[in-house]
C-alpha cells in the first residue's frame, strides 16, 4: 500500500464545537454523522488527525460539559468514574489505588505523565484499541459502561462494549459518560501487568489484569482481562473457571495460564510474534492471579 | 591536575544560560519575513521505475510558488530520484508554498506513475544472484575466489624458471568451480590481513565461529533536519542550517549547484544533536536553496520525525561472520572476519571500521574482509564511532564466550592479550603511547570486579571498544579588548561543550579567569575554515588551534609589554591577566587592558592572535564498560542494575563535559543492544516513529558511573584526546555478555528484545 | 474555516488571539505568539520537547489544540526565570551539566518543575519514572537526574 508522507505539524482544517450539554453534543454528532469526532483528551484523535487516518470536518469537544469528570465511591453502590477523568487522576486516587488497584496500575501505564495529564479513561475505552491499558483492568473489575445520547441513556457491560479493532457498540450520537464498578471489600485484590520493552512510554505487547476475592484460602469471583492479544480486549473465562473456588497452587496457576493463552488469539506484527504474545499471556495470568489473591489477603 | 588554574575544572558551559532559558536559536526557530515553506514529494515504493512526474495540478493550487525536481540540479548530482526510486520515501520533487499545509497539499497533487520493481531489504539476500539489483556493475568476488585469483596472478607474473603449470591448471579449475562465488549488489569492499590465519587456527587449541547480526539504527538526534535558505537577487545564498559541518555544507551546496564558495554563506544555528548524522547537504539544504533560487524568497524546509526515519541517513546494520582461535592458556592467536554492511541505496556504510575486529589485542594472525551491500533503504551515515559498535559487538561477544569456555576471568583474559606501547598493530603501525590496560583496569576497580556478587538471574558483562579520534584543519582568532578581557572567534560547531573547552584553553594560556574569555562562532562568510564537528575532532583540532591562537596572543602581549616597560620579552611572563617581570626586583607589571588600549592608540593596532592548524597524529583511545543486569526469565525483560564506564580521554579539560559524553554514549549503546532497530518489510521501513522505534528514557536506566582515565596524548592539546565517540563502542557487547552471564544464553542478533531472550532461553531447555 | 477567539495567559501575559482550530497549542506558542523556547521533536506526544504547564499540569503541547487552551494559564520555559534569578531547576541544569545539545532541555526543565511542585520530596526512582515522557539523546540522563535531585533539595530548603 503506497504511503503518503505528511506534515505532522498541523492538522486538516475542521470546525470546532464546544457544547455544554450531552444533548447538544449528541445532536451535533448526529447532524454531522460520519464527519464528526468527539474530542476528549485528544491523545488518540490528534495523532490520527496528524497521520490523516482521521480527517473529521467537525470536532466536538466534551470539555465544557459538566459532570463528566470525577471519581465517586460508595460502599453500597460502588465506584463511578466520569468519562473525562484523566489517567493521572485515576492513577493517583487513593480509593482506586486501594480497592481497584489494577485500574490505578493500568491508568499509570498509559504513556508518560504529560500524556496522562491529557488522556481520559473514556477516550481510552471509546477508541476501541485492543491494547488500551485500562481495558483489561475494567474487564477484571466488572465494569459497566454508561452511554448517553440525546435520546436517552443505556448501560452495557464492558465485555460487550468492544466489537473489533477501533469498533465499539456506540451508535450514532452516543457518548460514553462514565464507568461503574461494583463495590469491593477488603478481601478483594487485583493487579495489572503490561509486557513492554521500555519501562514507561511503551504500548502493551500484552496486558493482563486479574481480580479475585479470597475466602479461607480459596479464590472466588475471579475475573481476568486480557489486552493486545485478540481483536478486542477480552475476558479469559476458561482460566477464571479453572481457579474459581479453589486455592491457588502452582499447578492450578499453570493450568489457568495455559487456558488464558488458549483463549487469546493474537497476531504477529512488528512488535512480536503471536507465539510470544500467547506465552506471555500465560506468564502474566499466573502472576496477576497470584498477586490479586495475595493483595486480597492483605 | 592542580597545576592548571582553569583547565581540568568543572566549569559551567558558555552556552548554559541560553539553553536553560529557551533562548538558544535552533534551525527551526529561524523565521524570515516572506518565508515560504518547502515540502517533499516522496517515493511510495522501495523500488520502482518512475514513468512520469505530473506537476500540473499542483502548480494550479493557489499559494504554490515553485516545484523543483532533479531537472533543476545542473551538476546532475542526485538530489531527487529521476529514472528510478531506490527506497520508500526517497525525494522525487519539492514544493514551496506560502504555508506548510498548502505545500503539503500540493505535494499530494503531484502525480507520479511508477512501475513497481521487486525490492530487497536484507543484506544476505541482496548478495545472491537472484536478488533484485539496485545498480549495474555491482559484482565482486568472495574472499575465497579472491585468494585463487591472487595466487594465479602471482604465479603468472613469476619470472623464475619454476614450472607452475600444474598449479595454474589446478587454480583455473578451482576458479571455474567457484564461478558462482561472487556477491551481487556490492557497493564497496575492503580487505586486510596480517600473518597467516590458517596457520593461526591450526596452532589454536580452541577455535570458535559465530555469525552476528546488528540492526540499522537511527542517530535520533532530537532536532529533526531543518534549513532556511535565502537567495538574494544577486545570487548570493545564505543558509541557516542545523549542521555539524557548516563548511562541508558550503562546499556541498557549491558542488551540487555550481555556485562559487564566496557566494554561499552558511549560518550554523544551535543544533539539536547530530552524532554523525548531520553532515549531508542533500536532505534539506540543497532543496531549500533550489526552491529559494526559483522563487527569490526565503524557504524553510523542516523534516518531520517520520521523514527522519524514512529519509534520514542512519547507521548501517551488518552481518559479521567471525572466527577466533586461542591457546588453552588464553593466548589469542588468530581471527578471521567477513562482514556485509547494509549500505542502503548508496555506497558509504562504515565498512572501513571492519578492521577494528582486531580490537586492541595482539593478533599474530588476522584476516578481515568486508563488503558494502546495496539494499532498498536510504543511504547511511556516521553514528558515533561509525562502524565500531557493530564490530566490537561481534569481537567482544566472541571473546566472552572463549573466556567462559576456557574458564578464564574475562577481564584477566583481555588484559593478558592487550597491546601496549610499541606492540605491532595487526595490519597497522606500532602502538604509540596507549592506556588500554589502565582503562579496563579502572572500570574493573570501580565495580570491585574481583569481589562481584550476583543473585539469581543476575549477571555481569564486560567489554571494550577502541577508537582513534579524527583530525582536521581549523583556524581561530583571539582578541584582547581594552578592558583586558578576551574574545575567541572561530567557525567550529559546538554540541558537546567544545566552545567551553576552547575558552578554558585560551584562559589558561593567557592567565585569565574563565569568565574573562568570551567566544563567538562566526558563519562561513566571516569565520576561518573549521573542520566539521564529527569524528571526535573538535577538542583535538580546535583545542590545538586555540592553543596556537592563545600563544600568538601571548607573544604579542609580551612584545607590547616589553616595549612599554622598557625591558625584553625574556624577562616577562603572563600572570593573572597582567604581564609582569619574572624577577620581583624591580617589580613591574602592566594589565592586558592597558596594553590593548596602548596598542590601539599607537602603531600596534588591535591585539589579535591567530591560530591556524592542519593536523597532528591522533592517538587511539579505549572505552571499557561493565554492566550488571537482571533478567526476568519468563518475560525476557532485561533490567540494568549497574553500569560503569571508563574511558581514556588523555586529559579531561572539563571533566563534567567528558562525563556527559561517556554517560550519553553508554546509554546509546545500551539502547542499540536492547531496543533500537529500524525494521523493514517488503514495503520499506515499518517503524518510522517513536512508538515502535524505542529510545530509552530516564526510567530505563540507573546512574551511569563514569570513570575518567588520563593517559596523555602526545599531540593532543594539554594531552587531551577526542572523547565523543568511544563510549558507545563497548556497550552492545557489554550488555550481551551480561545477559550471557545472567542466564547462560548467547544472543548474537540484536536488539535483545524480550521475545529473543525468552526464545533463547527455550533453546537452552529452560 | 472559522477561527476561534482564544484568550490565554502565557507566563505573565494575557493574549487574545483568533486562531484556526487546527493549530496545536505548540504551534500557537511557537508560530502565533513567537515563543520558540518550547521545542518540537516528534509532534506525536512521544518526546516531551514540547512540554508546557497548563493550569499546573505538565502536558505535551503538540497533543493539545490551541483552542482547548482557552481561558487557561500556561507556563513555558521562558516563564520560569525572574528578571534577576533563574529558577532553581534551571540553575541546577547549568551547574550539573544536565544538558548537551540543549534541545530537550526546555521540556525537561518544565516537566521537572511541574512534578517537583507537586512532589517536593520525590525520590530518584520517582523522578526517573515521572520524567519518562521526555527523551534526551545526548546526556544518558545521569546528569539530568542529578540536576533535578539537587534542585529539589534547593526548592525544599527555600
Ligand atoms: C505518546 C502517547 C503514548 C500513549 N501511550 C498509551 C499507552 O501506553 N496505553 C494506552 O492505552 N494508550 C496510550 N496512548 C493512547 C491514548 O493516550 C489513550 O488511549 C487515551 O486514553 C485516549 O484518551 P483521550 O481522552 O486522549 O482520547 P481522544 O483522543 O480525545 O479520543 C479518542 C477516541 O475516542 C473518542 N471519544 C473520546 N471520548 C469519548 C466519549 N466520552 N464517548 C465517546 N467517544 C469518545 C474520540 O472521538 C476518539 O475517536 C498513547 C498516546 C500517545 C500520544
Ligand atoms: S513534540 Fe510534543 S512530544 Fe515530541
Ligand atoms: S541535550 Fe541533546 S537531547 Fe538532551
Amino acid at each position: 500500500m503506497p504511503r503518503i508522507f505528511r506534515e505532522v505539524i498541523t492538522l486538516r482544517n475542521f470546525e470546532f464545537f464546544e457544547p455544554t450539554t450531552i444533548e447538544d453534543a449528541s445532536n451535533l454528532l448526529t447532524q454531522y454523522n460520519g464527519k464528526a469526532k468527539l474530542l476528549a483528551g485528544g491523545t488518540d484523535l490528534i495523532i490520527e488527525m496528524k497521520a490523516r487516518t482521521a480527517t473529521p470536518e467537525y470536532v466536538i469537544s466534551l470539555e465544557n460539559i459538566p459532570g463528566l469528570v470525577g471519581i465517586d465511591y460508595d460502599e453500597a453502590t460502588g465506584l463511578r468514574i466520569g468519562a473525562l477523568t484523566k489517567m493521572r487522576t485515576l492513577e493517583q486516587d487513593p480509593t482506586i489505588r486501594e480497592r481497584y488497584t489494577a485500574l490505578a496500575e493500568g491508568a499509570g501505564e498509559v504513556g508518560g505523565v504529560q500524556i496522562r495529564h491529557l488522556a481520559t479513561v473514556g477516550g481510552n475505552i471509546s477508541h476501541g484499541s485492543p491494547a488500551a491499558d485500562t481495558a483489561a483492568p475494567l474487564l477484571a473489575l466488572g465494569a459497566q459502561v454508561n452511554i448517553a445520547s440525546a435520546d436517552g441513556e443505556r448501560t452495557v457491560p464492558i465485555e460487550s462494549f468492544f466489537l473489533g479493532p477501533g469498533q465499539t457498540v456506540l451508535e450514532t450520537g452516543e457518548i460514553v459518560t462514565g464507568f461503574e464498578c461494583p463495590p469491593r471489600g477488603a478481601n478483594e485484590g487485583s493487579q495489572y501487568i503490561k509486557q513492554k520493552i521500555r519501562e514507561v512510554m511503551d504500548l502493551a505487547f500484552v496486558g493482563v489484569a486479574s481480580s479475585a476475592k479470597t475466602d479461607n484460602g480459596a479464590v472466588s469471583d475471579v475475573k481476568i482481562g486480557l489486552a493486545a492479544v485478540a481483536p478486542t480486549p477480552l475476558r479469559a473465562t476458561d482460566a477464571e473457571a479453572i481457579v474459581n473456588g479453589n486455592s491457588l497452587t502452582a499447578e492450578l496457576l499453570e493450568q489457568a495460564g495455559t487456558a488464558a493463552s488458549a483463549q487469546s488469539s493474537p497476531i504477529s506484527d512488528l512488535r512480536c510474534s503471536a507465539e510470544h504474545r500467547r506465552e506471555i499471556v500465560g506468564v502474566l495470568t499466573r502472576r496477576t492471579l497470584q498477586a490479586a489473591a495475595d493483595r486480597a489477603q492483605g | 591536575m592542580s597545576e592548571y588554574a582553569v583547565l581540568g575544572k568543572r566549569v559551567t558551559r558558555v552556552d548554559a544560560l541560553e539553553k536553560v532559558t529557551g533562548a538558544a536559536q535552533y534551525g527551526g526557530d529561524v523565521h524570515l519575513p516572506g518565508m515560504l515553506h518547502g515540502k517533499f514529494v516522496r517515493s511510495a515504493h522501495p523500488h520502482a521505475k518512475i514513468l512520469n512526474i505530473d506537476t500540473s495540478e499542483a502548480e494550479k493550487l493557489p499559494g504554490v510558488r515553485a516545484i523543483v525536481t532533479q531537472d533543476d540540479v545542473e551538476s546532475g548530482r542526485r538530489v531527487f530520484a529521476t529514472d528510478k526510486v531506490l527506497y520508500l520515501g526517497e525525494p522525487i520533487a519539492a514544493v514551496a508554498a506560502t504555508d506548510p499545509d498548502i505545500a503539503e497539499e500540493a505535494a499530494d497533487l503531484i502525480k507520479i506513475d511508477y512501475e513497481v520493481l521487486p525490492a530487497v531489504q536484507d543484506v544476505m539476500e541482496a548478495i545472491e544472484p537472484d536478488a533484485p539489483r539496485l545498480h549495474s556493475d555491482d559484482t565482486k568476488d568472495s574472499p575465497a575466489r579472491r585468494a585463487i585469483t591472487a595466487e594465479l596472478r602471482k604465479l603468472e607474473r613469476d619470472k623464475s624458471p619454476a614450472d607452475h603449470s600444474a598449479r595454474i591448471a589446478e587454480l583455473n579449475t578451482q576458479l571455474e568451480a567457484t564461478e558462482d562465488d561472487v556477491y551481487y549488489n556490492i557497493s564497496a569492499e575492503t580487505h586486510s590481513a596480517a600473518g597467516d590465519v590458517e596457520q593461526g587456527f591450526a596452532e589454536s587449541d580452541l577455535v570458535v565461529e559465530d555469525t552476528y547480526v546488528i540492526p540499522r539504527v537511527h542517530q535520533t538526534y532530537m532536532e529533526p533536519h531543518v534549513s532556511v535558505a535565502d537567495v538574494e537577487s544577486t545570487g548570493k545564498v545564505t543558509v541557516w542550517a542545523s549542521t555539524q559541518g557548516p563548511f562541508a555544507i558550503r562546499s556541498g551546496i557549491a558542488g551540487t549547484l555550481g555556485i562559487p564558495l564566496n557566494q554561499i554563506n552558511v549560518v550554523a544555528t544551535t543544533m539539536g544533536g547530530g552524532f554523525g548524522g548531520r553532515f549531508g547537504v542533500a536532505l534539506t539544504h540543497v532543496p531549500a536553496v533550489l526552491l529559494s533560487q526559483k522563487t527569490g524568497r526565503p524557504v524553510k524546509i523542516q523534516m518531520t520525525r517520520e521523514e527522519e526515519f524514512t529519509d534520514g541517513r542512519p547507521a548501517p546494520g551488518c552481518v559479521i561472520k567471525l572466527k577466533t582461535g586461542v591457546k588453552n592458556d588464553g593466548t589469542i592467536l588468530a581471527r578471521e572476519g567477513l562482514a556485509f554492511w547494509d549500505s542502503g541505496s548508496v555506497s558509504g556504510a562504515s565498512i572501513g571500521s571492519t578492521i577494528r575486529l582486531r580490537g586492541v589485542y595482539k593478533f599474530p594472525h588476522l584476516k578481515v574482509d568486508a563488503y558494502g551491500v546495496y539494499t532498498n533503504k536510504s543511504g547511511t551515515a556516521a553514528y558515533r564511532a561509525p562502524g565500531t559498535p557493530q564490530v566490537a559487538f561481534a569481537g567482544e561477544s566472541q571473546l566472552d564466550d572463549i573466556a567462559r569456555k576456557l574458564d578464564l576471568d574475562p577481564v584477566e583474559f583481555r588484559l593478558k592479550n592487550m597491546r601496549v606501547e610499541g606492540d605491532p598493530v595487526p595490519a597497522g603501525p606500532n602502538e604509540p603511547k596507549v592506556g588500554y590496560k589502565e582503562t579496563l583496569q579502572a572500570v574493573a576497580d570501580a565495580v570491585d570486579w574481583k569481589n562481584r556478587t550476583k543473585g539469581p538471574n543476575q549477571g555481569w558483562g564486560v567489554a571494550i571498544g577502541d577508537w582513534t579520534n579524527g583530525c582536521g584543519p581549523g583556524g581561530m582568532f583571539v582578541s584582547i579588548h581594552e578592558d583586558g578581557s578576551a574574545r575567541i572567534f572561530h567557525g567550529s560547531m559546538d554540541i558537546t561543550g567544545t566552545d567551553t573547552a576552547l575558552a578554558q584553553i585560551v584562559a589558561e594560556i593567557l592567565t585569565l579567569s574563565y569568565e574573562e574569555v568570551a567566544i563567538t562562532r562566526g558563519d562561513t562568510d566571516s569565520a576561518p575554515y573549521a573542520t566539521g564537528s564529527g569524528g571526535s575532532v573538535v577538542t583535538f583540532t580546535m583545542g590545538n588551534t586555540a592553543k596556537l591562537a592563545a600563544e600568538d596572543t601571548r607573544r604579542r602581549l609580551l612584545e607590547l609589554a616589553a616595549e612599554r616597560l622598557n625591558t625584553d620579552v625574556e624577562s616577562l611572563e603572563l600572570k593573572d591577566g597582567k604581564v609582569s617581570t619574572i624577577e620581583a626586583d624591580p617589580p613591574k607589571s602592566i594589565g592586558f587592558g592597558e596594553l590593548a588600549a596602548y596598542s590601539l592608540s599607537t602603531t600596534g593596532g588591535p591585539i589579535v592572535g591567530k591560530g591556524s592548524f592542519a593536523r597532528k597524529p591522533s592517538t587511539p583511545a579505549l572505552a571499557a564498560q561493565i554492566a550488571k543486569v537482571e533478567i526476568d526469565p519468563d518475560t525476557g525483560r532485561i533490567k540494568v542494575l549497574k553500569m560503569a564506564a571508563s574511558q581514556d580521554v588523555g586529559f579531561a579539560i572539563n571533566p563534567m563535559a567528558v562525563e556527559g559524553q561517556i554517560e550519553g554514549g553508554a546509554v546509546q549503546g545500551y539502547a542499540w543492544a536492547t531496543m533500537e532497530e529500524m525494521q523493514y518489510n517488503e514495503e520499506g521501513n515499518v517503524n518510522p516513529g517513536f512508538v515502535d522505534y524505542r529510545v530509552p528514557t530516564t526510567a530505563d536506566l540507573p546512574t551511569v558511573e563514569s570513570v575518567i582515565v588520563e593517559v596523555e596524548a602526545p599531540d593532543g592539546p594539554f594531552g587531551a584526546k577526542g572523547v565523543g565517540e568511544p563510549p558507545i563502542t563497548p556497550t552492545l557487547a557489554t550488555m550481551a555478555n551480561a545477559v550471557a552471564d545472567a542466564v547462560g544464553i548467547r544472543i548474537t542478533e540484536l536488539p535483545m528484545k524480550p521475545e529473543k531472550v525468552v526464545d533463547a532461553l527455550h533453546g537452552n531447555g529452560k | 474555516m472559522k477561527k476561534h477567539p482564544v484568550s490565554l495567559t502565557v507566563n505573565t501575559d494575557t493574549y487574545d488571539l483568533l486562531i484556526e482550530p487546527r493549530k496545536t497549542l505548540l504551534a500557537t506558542l511557537r508560530d502565533t505568539i513567537g515563543l520558540t523556547g518550547t521545542k518540537e521533536g516528534c509532534s506525536t506526544g512521544d518526546c516531551g520537547a514540547c512540554t508546557v504547564i497548563v493550569d499546573g499540569k505538565a502536558v505535551t503541547s503538540c497533543m493539545m489544540l490551541g483552542v482547548s487552551a482557552n481561558g487557561k494559564e500556561i507556563t513555558t520555559v521562558e516563564g520560569l526565570a525572574s528578571r534577576d534569578q533563574l529558577h532553581p531547576i534551571q540553575q541546577a541544569f547549568m551547574d550539573k551539566g544536565g544538558y548537551q545539545c540543549g534541545f530537550c532541555t526546555p521540556g525537561f526543565i518544565v516537566a521537572s518543575k511541574a512534578f517537583l511542585d507537586e512532589n517536593p520530596n520525590a525520590t530518584e526512582a520517582e523522578i526517573r519514572h515521572a520524567l519518562g515522557n521526555n527523551i534526551c539523546r545526548c546526556t544518558g540522563y545521569t546528569k539530568i537526574i542529578e540536576a533535578v535531585m539537587s534542585a529539589a533539595e534547593v526548592m525544599r530548603n527555600s
